[in-house]
């Protein structure tokens, strides 16, 4: 494939799960749910499903988790820069974690066609991710920010972190088989509109998230 | 002889969600529904701790700010401690007294850091423990 188009890819599945992060990870976390286990089980997992069903290749993933990284890190719903970045390193972690657990599954996914082991695919990659992103955040945010890492912290808080995590599981055992039914119905792009396309929805995404920037700063 | 993908896979899955499930029960069973806040062995309510320390607000958040706090209510040598803030939860967040001078606790229970992620806002708070 070639490196601009998966590069492009990267860019629009990054920036699409980013925006999500932001706006609606946002608007549940305000609305009292819980935004983490539902925008990985739901949001995250299935862009990256989709994405490696698309182009199929390794590695991609990784590069969306950095892009949609980077998006929150610039997010509307913090005053000063380094206000997410726990959000942002547990995006970036879910990225490798994917990567990792899907690193041995073909790239035609064959394997995952009967249900049980496309909704256990979902389970695990929802909950890897989701509890492993958290993990990573918690270690690594305290060691960039002034307070330091006690790892009593983060000792006492496992429990509460493996049960939090059943919510994106059982929402990856349902989404994972839903997003690979979707291969049946051959979603493609006419090679003219390819470029225009994805970097369009990209360019939108971070003008909403940076136009949101400047609307909740100044309200 | 090996497992192959299609025995290990739901097996795996199956495990975790064994693991979600005891984990919750544990978590219901052992969260601590208070009233009160300990702070270096003495309960307080909020409305008590809003009344003692000063008031500090920044951004959006108002609230009583911790420094002052830990001294009305007679910690020795506050600069020379660390502070461990739990939630009901189990969730605890360990700062530094230059971290404390730039934090509040919030008339719902919530440490606030002007310093420090959003990973340092301890929602629901029982204990502050200094160390």
């Amino acid at each position: 494939m070639e490196k601009m188009k998966l590069f492009a890819g990267i860019l629009v599945f990054g920036s699409l799960w980013g925006f999500s992060e932001c706006i609606i990870g946002s608007t549940l976390h305000n609305a009292q749910l819980p935004a983490g286990a539902i925008m990985t089980g739901l949001f995250a997992v299935t862009l990256m499903i989709m994405s490696r069903m698309l182009y199929k290749q390794r590695g991609m993933q990784f590069g969306m988790g950095i892009v949609a990284g980077m998006l929150r890190l610039f997010s509307p719903f913090g005053s000063n820069l380094g206000f997410f970045i726990c959000s942002a390193i547990a995006i970036m972690a879910e990225g490798i974690i994917f990567e990792l657990i899907w690193h041995r599954t073909s790239l035609d996914l064959k394997e995952l066609k009967p249900l049980r082991m496309s909704s256990g695919m979902g389970v695990i990659t929802a909950y890897c991710c989701y509890v492993g992103g958290y993990i990573v955040t918690q270690v690594l945010t305290p060691v960039l920010s002034s307070a330091g890492f006690y790892i009593e912290n983060l000792i006492v808080f496992i429990p509460q972190m493996l049960a939090t995590g059943l919510l994106a599981a059982l929402i990856g055992g349902i989404i994972v088989p839903t997003t690979l039914s979707l291969k049946k119905l051959n979603l493609a792009i006419k090679e003219r509109l390819y470029y225009p396309a994805t970097i369009g929805v990209s360019v939108l995404c971070w003008f909403v998230v940076i136009a949101n920037t400047i609307f909740v700063s100044s309200a | 002889m090996i497992m192959g993908k299609e025995k290990f896979i739901p097996i795996i899955a199956l495990m975790i969600l064994l693991i979600g499930v005891s984990s919750s029960v544990y978590v219901y069973a052992t969260t601590i529904d208070s009233e009160y806040i300990d702070i270096n062995g003495q309960e307080y309510t909020i409305d008590q701790l809003l009344f003692i320390g000063a008031e500090r607000s920044f951004e959006e958040f108002s609230g009583v700010a911790l420094d002052d706090l830990m001294i009305k209510i007679g910690v020795t040598d506050p600069e020379k401690h660390e502070y461990t803030i739990i939630a009901a939860d189990s969730y605890q967040k360990t700062v530094s007294w230059e971290n404390m001078k730039n934090g509040l606790l919030t008339e719902d229970g919530v440490s606030i850091f002007s310093d420090l992620p959003k990973s340092f806002r301890v929602k629901d708070i029982v204990k502050i423990e200094v160390i």
